[in-house]
Parts: structure tokens; C-alpha cells; sequence
């Protein structure tokens, strides 16, 4: 932490922190505003990472009087480029939340919890986890976790104990998108060059409300140059407002639309030959399938009319290689359809056809930084695993595509109550409210003989556990180094305490440094934090201090355009995939149809489709009164249906509907939009908490995941999320 | 967007300032024109005048809030002569220790009474100006709002004048019946001035509402509210039945029966009088609509 | 002596309210005190659907109505054009609050007196923009001095056409908009 007097000018200087910061002395004197008590207050600024999200933007923190203040963005991270969003500035008040627990804590009954001494906790916790391993072995326990900063340590700890069950959020967000890209270019998250990007396609992605500052920066600013933004959704996402062209799909049929436009661009010539034939292999296997995929097919498909597909096509083409489609997140390219592996394949092909990869205004691996690791002969290292996850991720048989280390979370409850997992670690995630079919989620984290939280409130998931072990706020932690902020140029950036720990938590590092060696682990845990950042940061050259001073580092290495590079199996974009080839699986991007699709006869049914709002994180945050105040003020945790729709229904705007799927029954308010398509209800994510011990959010608005029965898609084993059909119907009161 | 920042303490201030500076100038045109048999009148007019100013203005200041906690504050109140609320302080204070001093003139009061009662020409004069700026100046607070197109018509401060003379009538009628109820017959003269200002009211009233309509799309939507809307209940029933048409319809009687109405219709057309006045002012501060900026 | 104000695009604006938070950090301000909404204004049916997110804040009139009524005086304008309130001579009398047209005046019940956008000037005066405009992830927001035509802001107006919302009501408002 900095004092803010003394070494003002230094810090303006060195961490620039760029004109916007105030100097807070001069605030004072202004008499019309500054309340006379804070002419007292000393002004602090710390350099840190937010963890308002997962994208752990750099933010300059600010107390007065010992309190947190306000933040101001970086303006050098690449991730957030002087930004700060919504969630960014709110969540700063969530230090001072009443709902945070305040020591380590054991369930002594239901939803009762008593307070008790670390040493205590981690001597249970530790007991009983060499119980559960003895008797049912190693395999036995799991950790699941949203893989961010601490991931490394976390993953050691699991595989250190013997166990390859280290899950995440990845089957109910992103897996597709990533094994898709992977696939096609050897990357699973490429960059684009939105920035000098002329012409952007969005297929179910909405940028700006899954928000990724760096990109907006980018958008906003390519805009006023003349880019312009095609948006692909079923409703009129916020995305959609700052676009230029509103696309309006039924959804599930993304991949029709885009297998379509690669029609037009092949049959037309419109597609870039020179890459085509340089870098790429599969495009004449591909190009003899694509005769059925017309435009006037498509349009069936997606209700489209077909006009408006060939002249996205050709808008598209004209603008090549400066034009992409975006590489997508959880939206269309995500955890929604089974056909979302294909969109994902078709998305990375015709990047291909408009010859974008590593092209000014194309798609680009961002570079990446190399950070040392602990010395092997001080600090033993943890011996590899070479086996597959317990839900079958990375297993030959079953779901070989799917990671190790990522998992199926929405397979945990399942293998819980087959008795194949007994002792559960939850980390920075809450698999009972983000997997679907929560009542089958509890009874299964029920059956768990051990259940250990690091969480800072009881979300839904620490309520079941045995044990939490508290981890520090955000603003009360060191975190490991982090190389998040690589964008156009290789960062490195640190998470560090701008206030003490208000009460009895610790830091996530230092709780695995201490819980390890009553678990007969701790061999593997013998550093320290610092050791461990110092080392990460040994090939650098930079001390850890100078990184703690500035926050992020830029350390060069601009990406600039150049020679299109893969590193699939054939060193090519791989149109054709030799690893599907040898699954059996289509070898290029071919039509699959959606799971389900809605009975047009009928006019109760819809498909339940999901999305993202720009000041929510998930669940996680609608506990946050200045956040849930932007939902109440504006009214928009309301489930969005056509006017005709409701209209035969005989439900009216603002009116309650009840929503009932095979697994799960709610409410929720409707707005009646022109904004989404017939076939659909779209309900906003982020509300439907059922911790009772989150106060301001419990029982506030319903999740798309009540209403999602457990599924597993046959090639990746993701959730599918939109893949349910609804009966809405008016309620009767 | 907070759309509207008055509540009840305004409506109730309006209401009051305006029926006290009514039955002043009530008591002051009895005591000119008709001092002998109109007395009762003139008195009860002349000691709820006063009184009736100062609670109204007891609610103003209880509606502020800094200024309230730190009552040193109001020093600053009549600091920018461009506001309304700064002339209103400035007119109130000079009305209500007047019209409070005419009370003790009239009805010979103390020691001070005696003194007054002098100058009681003088503080009618003086007192009756200020009592129609007081009426007006309610009306035109609320005028000079262009944050509220239904207000901002020159018609608002004649309405509220129009209806503080019919409340402060009924005002003083009431009192004047609870002094001595036998005053009742003489009272029936009185019942014309009913019939004028409440006929002039209606009048000022539909033409304020139907010209709102056509004057702009938020006056509309004020009027509409009034009209037909969620308001339109209380419009129809409290400000135009009650308030003005069947006190309209007794005083006619009044005036001709002279004196052979039931004592209780008497009294029931005078309280229907001020339920309606208070109900119209409620009713137009709560209609407000703002102008739609995007 | 410059004359601020604000150009917004709202073709650029997500509706994502980081304005809004920034703000009430910057100022102090709990979570139901506020100097910046954003509106939303659906228009049309598909495809010509569209849906427009309009942020407003005070537009520091040049006539401002909330100086005019004040009693007190506590509602003054700066030098460089920005209307600010005297939190010591504020009575909390609200009537600058059902004057101002575009309803952008808050009272703070706790203080007793009514507050606004301030354009951030402590943070102006020192070469800074205000919280909501730095914070803005789409640079919705330009600010800058209105008088001076080479500026961002004023070249910004020209070129795009931008105007005040309602300039019919008389106010001379300093927040400009681009809508289309």
C-alpha cells in the first residue's frame, strides 16, 4: 500500500495512473462538495486486479480514511485499457457486505454453521481427508473451481493428494468454443484485431453485456472509424444496440446461417483462394459437401429471409481479410446446443474463407508470456497424473476431446450418489447455482462424506459444506502473478491487499500452504507466496516489488501482422480435422440439428434461451445492493416474449408467467418486446439465488437453470443450457 | 428520475395559505360593506385567516429538510428575489402578522387589540393586498414551473385565487356557524359569493384541463390522468362533484330559501367546499408529469 | 475561461450503467442516489426493430430553472459554465427539484439537501475528465470545453449534428446528443 502524499508524483509518474486520477488534496478544499470530515481522510491508491469476474482487469484502488474509495482502470492492461465496468466499481463495496463470513466456519446442522480456529479446521478438514483417501482412494476426492490466478496451486493441490478431478465452470460456459478453435487452429482462444477490424459478425455473442472491456475499447473506437457490426441473435442483445445490423435467428440454427454463407462465398468465389491454398487443409471436401446448404435452405432454418443471408455473405467477403466472425463465448458457440461444436467449426472456416488469421482486422493468438517455476530441487514438484477425470473427461472412450482439468461439473451430484466421489474442495465457484437441475445438484453434494468452502459469503454451495475456510476479499489478498493481460503485447500483473483482512480469512495460497501438511501433502506446499511469485517472475528479470508498485508490466512484443501460423496436427487451419477423422466424427463442418425444437402447434411452448447483463456475474453479484439496484430501478430481471406469443397467451407487459419445464416450475415478470424471436423466451442470468444467507438476493428473480434437466452432450459432455423446452403460460392468481 | 419531489405538506400548505387568505378578505369585505349585520362573520373570518396561514406555513418549513434541522438555514430563503418560494417568505411574513393583528382589531383582542383596532382600515387595506398575493402567489409557485408543463399556465394562479376565496369563505362560514349557530340565516347572504366564485372556479378548472390537453403531450398526460386516468375518480368525484357542483347547487337553494335550509346542508356544502379545494390542489401537484426528454 | 460540457453518442451506448457506479464512488453516493440514468427507447418492429440506451445526467443549463428558483441562492453556476449546489445554504426545499425539466436533481434525505451531477469539477480542475466519462467502456461520453471550436467535443458537434435533448424548453442545456 501507498500513502498518498508523499510519493504522489512518483506514482503518477511510474504506474500511469494517467490524468483522470484526482489529487485528493485539492478535492478537499472545494468547498461546495467536500463534506468537512474528510478533510482529515488520507487517500491511499494500491495497484490490483479486480475479481468483480474472471477477466481480472487492472483497477487503482483508492481509500480515504482507511476505507475503499473508488477505483480507477489501468490504463496500460491490455485487458481493460483504463476502463472499469460496472461490477468493477460495485464490487468494491462488497468488502463491507454483512453477508461475509467472518471466520472459518463448521456446519454443526442444517444451514447452522459455529465458528472455528483455523488450526481446528484444517486438523478436521485434514483427518477426515486422510480417512476418505485411505479407505476409498485418491480418486475418490475433487476439487472444483473457477480456473483463474490460483489455478496452478489449487490443480497441485488435487493432483498432490492423487486425484485428476479438478473440474471447472467449463461445461456450463465456454467448452465447445474452446475444443472447436482448438481444432481448426490449434488455439482455443484466439484473439481479433477488433480495433482495425472494417467488419465484425456476432453469432450469439454479446460483447457488451459479456463484458470484455479490452474489446469494447477497441469497438467503440473502430466504430468511429467506420467498422460495422453484424449482430446474430434470437433477441436484440445489448450488443445489438451499439451494431449496425440486427440478424434475427431462431435459435439452435446459427450453424444453418453460417454453413449457408460459406455456400454463397464458395459458390461465388467470394472466399480469399491464396490462403485457402496455402494454409489450409479439407477446403475440397468441405466445398463438395456445401451443395445443400443454400441460402433458401437456411432460410427455412433459421427464418431468415434469404436476401439478407447473401448479402451478409457478400458484405462480409467485401470487407476481407479485414472482416471476421467473432470467436464467440458462452452464447450460440458455447455450452447451448449440441450443435455448438459444429458452429464453433464453421465460424473458425470461414475466418478461414475471408483469409482473416493474422491479418490487420483479423483473428490473432495474443502473445504469451512465459513464467518461471519453483526450483525443482528446493521445492519437489508434484508427479504428472496420466489419467482421465472421473466423469470421463479425457478418457478414450468417452469424452476424449474434453480436457482434464476443465471436467463436466454437472456430473459431480451423479458420480456423489454412484458412490465414485466422496470428498469435495469448492473454490472461487458455485457448481449449485451455475450447473443445471439444482435439486438434483444438492441431494447429490448431499451424499458427500466431506465438503470443505473457501467462499467469503454462504453461496448456495457453502451452505452444504462441512467446513469453510474463508478466503480474503479481493481487496484483502496477494494473489500469484497472473499473465491475464496479454492482449497485443505480453503483460504480466499481480492482485494484491489494498486493506487489511477486515476479519478472521486468509489468502487462498496461504490456506493451501497451511492445509497441506495436515492432509500428508505438505512436502509439496514447502514455499511461500512470495517464493512462488518471485520465481514466476525470475525469467522476466523483474523484481516482484516493481510489478507490486506498477500493477501490470508491459513487457513488448507488439503482435503485428504477418504469415497465418497453426498448430494443428497438419500445422494448417484444418477444415477438415484429422482428430474428428479418427473419433468418427464429421470431418468437416457439417448440419446437425438442435436437441429440441418447439412445437410450432403449440402456444404455450418456447425454447427457454439465456443470456448475460452487463452489471451481473453470474449469481455472484446480485447480492451486491448497488448492482441489484440497476436490476430494480430498471426493471429488467423480466423474461423477454414476443408481443404475438404473449398476446395468444393473454399475457400483457409486466404481467407474471409461470415457466414450467420437465425438471422445474417459476415465476417471473414479462416483457413484452419486439426484441426476440417467436419461438423463444429469453430469461436474463444472474437472478435466482436460494442461499438464504445471501440476504439481499435470495429469492430475487429465477435461473435458467431450474428449468435445465442434467444433460450431457454426446461429443464434449457440455449442458447444452439451451436446449429445454418451456410451457409458459399466464399465471392465475 | 425522481418525478415528482412535493408531496402532502405542499398540497396541505397550498390548501391553507390560500382558504387563510380567503377568509380575510371573507372578514374584510363584511366588515366594509356590511358591518352590521355581517359581524359574526367578519369575525370568525378574521381569526381563522391568520392562523390558517401560519399552519400552512408550518408545513412549508417542515417540508424542507436541511433547512429544517438547521433552521439557521432559513436565513438564506428570500436571498435570490427570482425565486417564488423567496417572495412567498417575504409575502407571509408580512400577511400573517397582519392578518393576525386584524384578528385582535376585530374581535378587540388584549391590549394590542385595543391599539390595532385604530388602524384597523390600514391593516384591512394593506391585509387584503396581501392576502390576494398570497392566494395568487401559491398559484404561482407552482405556475413558474416549466420542470411541469401542466402547471406552467398563466390560468394556474387565477384557479387557486378563485379557490382560495371559495374556501376561505366556507372557511370562515363554518366558524362563523360554530361561534353562533344561529348566525346560520344571516349566513344564506353570503351563499352568492359561494355561487359566483365557485361557478368562476369551474369555469378556470375545465378550461385549465381541456386546454391542457392541446397545449402540450405532457400537459396531456396530466389532463388525461385528471380526465380519465388513474386520478379521474378523485377529479370527478371529490374536486368537481363535491367540491364545486353540489355546493354550487345548495347555495342557489341557500340563496333563495334564505335561511329555511337545514342547518346541517348549510354547514355539509360549506366542509364540501374545502374537502374540494384541498382535494384540487392534492390533485394538481400530483398530476404533474414532467416533459419526455428522450 | 473554458465552458464545459458533454457530447454523447448513443449509438454507442450499451446500456451497461458503469457511469452510474463510477459516479456514485466518485461522489459518495449509496446505492439509490444517483446523478446518472440510462433510459431505453424501443422504436419499431423487426427488422427495423431498434433499441436505443440514452444516459442522462444533468445538463448544466445555461438558463438553468434550478438557479432561477432557488431561494437561497445554494444553486450556482461556475465560471466554466458548471451548475453546482452550496451544500452549506441548500435547505432542501425541493423546489429546483420539480423545476428542472429533465428531472436530474436528487435530495439526499440524510443530508437534507438536494445534489446533482457536478461534472466531477475537483477532478476537471486538475486536467481530468469526470468519473462517468473515463469510466465509459465505449466512449459514449466526450467532455470538453464547448467554446473552444478545435476541441474533441466541439468538432465532435459539428460534425455529427448533435443537439440537446428538448431544446425547445429554453434551458440551454450543455450535454449534447447524437442519437442516430
Amino acid at each position: 500500500m501507498k500513502k498518498f502524499g508523499m510519493t504522489r508524483r512518483k506514482f503518477l509518474a511510474g504506474a500511469a495512473v494517467g490524468s483522470a486520477s484526482l489529487v485528493a488534496s485539492q478535492y478537499m478544499s472545494f468547498d461546495t462538495w467536500a463534506a468537512e470530515k474528510a478533510v482529515s481522510d488520507e487517500v491511499t491508491v494500491t495497484p490490483t486486479l479486480c475479481d468483480a469476474c474472471g477477466n481480472w482487469c487492472a483497477i487503482n484502488v483508492y481509500t480515504k480514511g482507511g476505507r475503499i474509495w473508488k477505483a480507477t482502470g489501468n490504463p496500460i492492461a491490455g485487458l481493460n485499457k483504463g476502463r472499469i465496468c460496472v461490477k468493477g466499481h460495485a464490487m468494491l463495496h462488497d468488502v463491507y457486505n454483512k453477508d461475509r463470513i467472518k471466520s472459518p466456519l463448521k456446519r454443526v446442522g442444517a444451514n447452522k454453521f459455529e465458528p472455528i480456529s483455523w488450526e481446528q479446521a484444517y486438523k478436521e478438514v485434514g483427518a477426515k481427508l486422510k480417512e476418505i483417501v485411505s479407505k476409498n482412494g485418491a480418486e475418490s476426492v475433487f476439487l472444483v473451481q473457477y480456473p483463474e490466478g490460483n489455478e496452478a496451486l489449487t490443480k497441485r493441490f488435487a493432483n498432490a493428494l492423487g486425484s485428476p478431478n479438478v473440474f471447472s465452470h467449463a461445461s456450463t460456459c465456454f467448452l465447445p468454443r474452446n475444443i472447436g478453435w482448438w481444432l481448426n487452429t490449434g488455439y482455443a482462444k484466439p484473439e481479433q484485431d477488433l480495433e482495425n477490424a472494417r467488419h465484425v459478425v456476432f453469432i450469439g455473442r454479446n460483447p457488451a453485456a459479456g463484458l470484455q472491456l479490452r474489446m469494447l475499447v477497441d469497438m467503440a473506437k473502430a466504430k468511429d472509424k467506420g467498422a460495422r457490426y453484424v449482430v446474430v441473435d434470437p433477441r436484440f442483445s445489448e450488443m445489438a444496440a451499439m451494431g449496425h445490423q440486427w440478424i434475427q435467428i431462431r435459435p439452435g440454427t446459427d450453424l444453418a446461417l453460417l454453413l449457408s454463407i460459406a455456400h454463397v462465398m464458395i459458390k461465388e468465389n467470394l472466399y480469399q483462394k491464396d490462403f485457402i491454398e496455402k494454409y489450409s487443409v479439407g477446403f475440397e471436401e468441405w466445398a463438395s459437401k456445401i451443395d445443400e446448404y443454400t441460402p433458401r435452405w437456411a432460410s427455412e432454418k433459421t427464418t431468415i429471409p434469404e436476401r439478407v443471408i447473401v448479402k451478409l455473405a457478400h458484405d462480409m467477403a467485401e470487407a476481407a481479410p479485414s472482416s471476421l466472425i467473432h470467436r464467440g463465448y458462452h452464447g450460440a458457440m458455447g455450452t447451448q446446443y449440441k450443435n455448438s461444436l459444429q458452429l464453433v467449426r464453421a465460424v473458425g472456416c470461414i475466418n478461414g474463407l475471408l483469409g482473416n488469421y493474422n491479418q490487420k482486422g483479423g483473428m490473432f493468438n495474443a502473445p504469451k508470456v512465459k513464467l518461471g517455476k519453483l526450483a525443482a530441487d528446493k521445492f519437489p514438484q508434484v508427479p504428472e497424473l496420466d489419467m482421465p477425470m472421473a466423469d470421463g473427461s479425457g478418457d478414450p472412450e468417452r469424452y476424449p476431446l474434453t480436457p482434464v482439468g476443465l471436467g463436466l461439473s454437472q456430473a459431480i451430484p451423479e458420480l456423489a450418489l454412484a458412490g465414485k466421489l466422496k470428498a469435495g474442495f469448492v473454490y472461487h465457484n458455485n457448481p449449485l447455482r451455475t450447473c443445471p437441475n439444482p435439486a438434483r445438484m444438492i441431494e447429490g453434494y448431499r451424499k458427500l462424506d466431506l465438503l470443505v468452502s473457501f467462499d467469503y459469503v454462504l453461496s448456495e454451495t457453502a451452505s452444504l459444506a462441512h467446513y469453510i475456510l474463508p478466503e480474503s476479499y479481493y481487496l484483502e489478498r496477494d494473489d500469484v502473478v497472473h499473465t491475464n493481460h496479454c492482449y497485443t503485447s505480453k503483460q504480466v500483473a499481480i492482485r494484491q491487499a489494498v486493506i487489511k483482512p477486515l476479519y478472521d480469512t486468509k489468502p487462498m495460497v496461504q490456506i493451501l500452504i497451511e492445509l497441506a501438511p495436515h492432509c500428508g501433502i505438505g512436502e509439496y506446499f514447502n514455499f511461500t507466496l512470495e517464493e512462488y511469485n518471485r520465481a514466476a517472475l525470475a525469467p522476466l528479470n523483474i523484481p516482484l516489488e516493481r510489478l507490486k508498485k506498477e500493477g501490470v508490466i508491459d513487457l513488448g512484443d507488439q503482435w503485428k501482422p504477418g504469415e497465418p501460423k497453426f498448430v494443428t496436427p497438419s500445422g494448417k487451419l484444418e477444415i477438415a480435422s484429422s482428430i474428428l477423422k479418427d473419433l468418427n466424427l464429421p470431418e468437416v463442418p457439417v448440419w446437425e440439428e438442435p436437441l429440441v425444437s418447439p412445437n410450432p402447434k403449440d402456444p404455450y411452448e418456447f425454447r427457454l434461451i439465456h443470456g448475460k447483463q452487463a452489471h451481473l456475474t453470474h449469481a455472484r453479484s446480485i447480492n451486491q445492493k448497488y448492482l441489484k439496484e440497476i436490476t430494480a430501478l430498471n426493471d429488467i430481471a423480466r423474461v423477454w416474449i414476443h408481443p404475438e406469443r404473449a398476446k395468444a397467451l393473454g399475457i400483457k407487459d409486466g404481467e407474471c408467467m409461470t415457466i414450467t419445464s420437465p425438471v422445474g416450475k417459476g415465476r417471473a415478470r414479462a416483457k413484452v418486446t419486439e426484441g426476440i424471436h417467436k419461438d423463444c423466451v429469453f430469461l436474463p442470468s444472474g437472478y435466482g439465488v436460494f442461499a438464504k444467507n445471501l440476504q439481499r438476493a435470495y429469492g430475487f428473480g429465477t435461473s435458467y437453470n431450474d428449468y435445465l434437466p442434467t444433460y450431457f452432450d454426446p461429443v464434449l459432455g457440455h449442458v447444452m443450457a439451451n436446449e429445454v423446452l418451456v410451457r409458459v403460460e399466464r399465471t392465475q392468481s | 428520475m425522481p418525478e415528482s419531489a412535493w408531496g402532502w405538506l405542499i398540497v396541505v400548505y397550498l390548501f391553507l395559505a390560500g382558504s387563510g387568505s380567503g377568509a380575510f378578505l371573507a372578514a374584510v369585505y363584511c366588515d366594509l360593506l356590511a358591518p352590521d349585520w355581517s359581524k359574526s362573520l367578519a369575525k370568525a373570518g378574521s381569526l381563522v385567516a391568520g392562523p390558517l396561514v401560519a399552519i400552512g406555513t408550518v408545513c412549508l418549513v417542515l417540508d424542507l429538510e436541511a433547512g429544517l434541522w438547521e433552521p439557521w438555514r432559513q436565513v438564506y430563503l428570500a436571498k435570490n428575489l427570482s425565486s417564488m418560494i423567496a417572495w412567498g417568505v417575504i409575502i407571509l411574513s408580512g400577511f400573517i402578522p397582519v392578518a393576525l393583528l386584524y384578528a385582535a382589531a376585530l374581535n378587540e383582542i388584549t391590549f394590542i387589540g385595543k391599539i390595532a383596532k385604530k388602524y384597523i382600515r390600514i391593516l384591512e387595506y394593506v391585509g387584503s393586498i396581501m392576502a390576494v398575493a398570497t392566494a395568487t402567489y401559491t398559484g404561482v409557485l407552482i405556475a413558474v414551473v416549466n420542470g411541469v408543463p401542466f402547471w406552467n399556465t398563466p390560468m394556474m394562479p387565477i384557479l387557486f385565487l378563485a379557490s382560495a376565496i371559495s374556501t376561505g369563505l366556507a372557511a370562515a362560514m363554518i366558524v362563523a356557524a360554530i361561534i353562533d349557530i344561529t348566525t346560520i340565516k344571516t349566513l344564506s347572504n353570503f351563499a352568492l359569493g359561494h355561487v359566483i366564485f365557485l361557478a368562476f372556479e369551474g369555469l378556470v378548472l375545465m378550461l385549465l384541463v381541456f386546454m391542457s390537453l392541446t397545449r402540450s403531450t405532457e400537459a396531456a398526460i396530466s389532463a388525461n390522468m385528471l380526465i380519465s386516468g388513474v386520478l379521474s375518480p378523485y377529479f370527478w368525484v371529490l374536486v368537481v362533484i363535491l367540491g364545486i357542483l353540489i355546493p354550487f347547487i345548495l347555495s342557489i337553494i341557500e340563496y333563495y330559501e334564505y335561511g329555511e335550509m337545514p342547518k346541517s346542508l348549510v354547514i355539509g356544502s360549506d366542509l364540501l367546499v374545502l374537502i374540494g379545494g384541498m382535494s384540487l390542489r392534492a390533485l394538481i401537484i400530483f398530476s404533474a408529469s414532467p416533459p419526455q426528454i428522450i | 475561461m473554458p465552458r464545459y460540457g458533454i457530447a454523447i453518442d448513443t449509438t454507442k451506448c450499451i446500456g451497461c450503467h458503469s457511469c452510474r457506479v463510477a459516479c456514485q464512488n466518485q461522489n459518495g453516493l449509496d446505492y439509490t442516489e444517483t446523478f446518472n440514468w440510462i433510459k431505453d427507447k424501443e422504436r419499431g418492429k423487426y427488422p427495423s426493430y431498434d433499441k436505443e440506451y440514452v444516459p442522462l445526467q444533468c445538463n448544466h443549463c445555461e438558463n438553468a430553472p434550478c438557479q432561477r428558483v432557488c431561494p437561497t441562492g445554494a444553486t450556482y453556476t461556475t465560471p466554466e459554465g458548471v451548475v453546482l449546489v452550496n451544500k452549506k445554504t441548500c435547505v432542501g426545499c425541493k423546489y429546483c427539484m420539480e423545476a428542472c425539466p429533465y428531472k436530474m436533481r436528487i435530495i439526499l434525505h440524510h443530508e437534507g439537501i438536494v445534489v446533482k451531477c457536478r461534472f466531477c469539477i475537483e477532478m476537471v480542475r486538475e486536467g481530468g475528465t469526470p468519473a462517468c466519462v473515463t469510466t465509459c467502456p465505449t466512449q459514449v461520453r466526450i467532455f470538453g470545453d464547448l467554446d473552444d471550436p478545435n476541441s474533441e467535443i466541439s468538432r465532435f458537434i459539428a460534425e455529427s449534428g448533435a443537439e440537446p435533448l428538448r431544446t425547445d424548453l429554453g434551458t440551454l442545456p450543455k450535454i449534447y446528443y447524437k442519437r442516430s
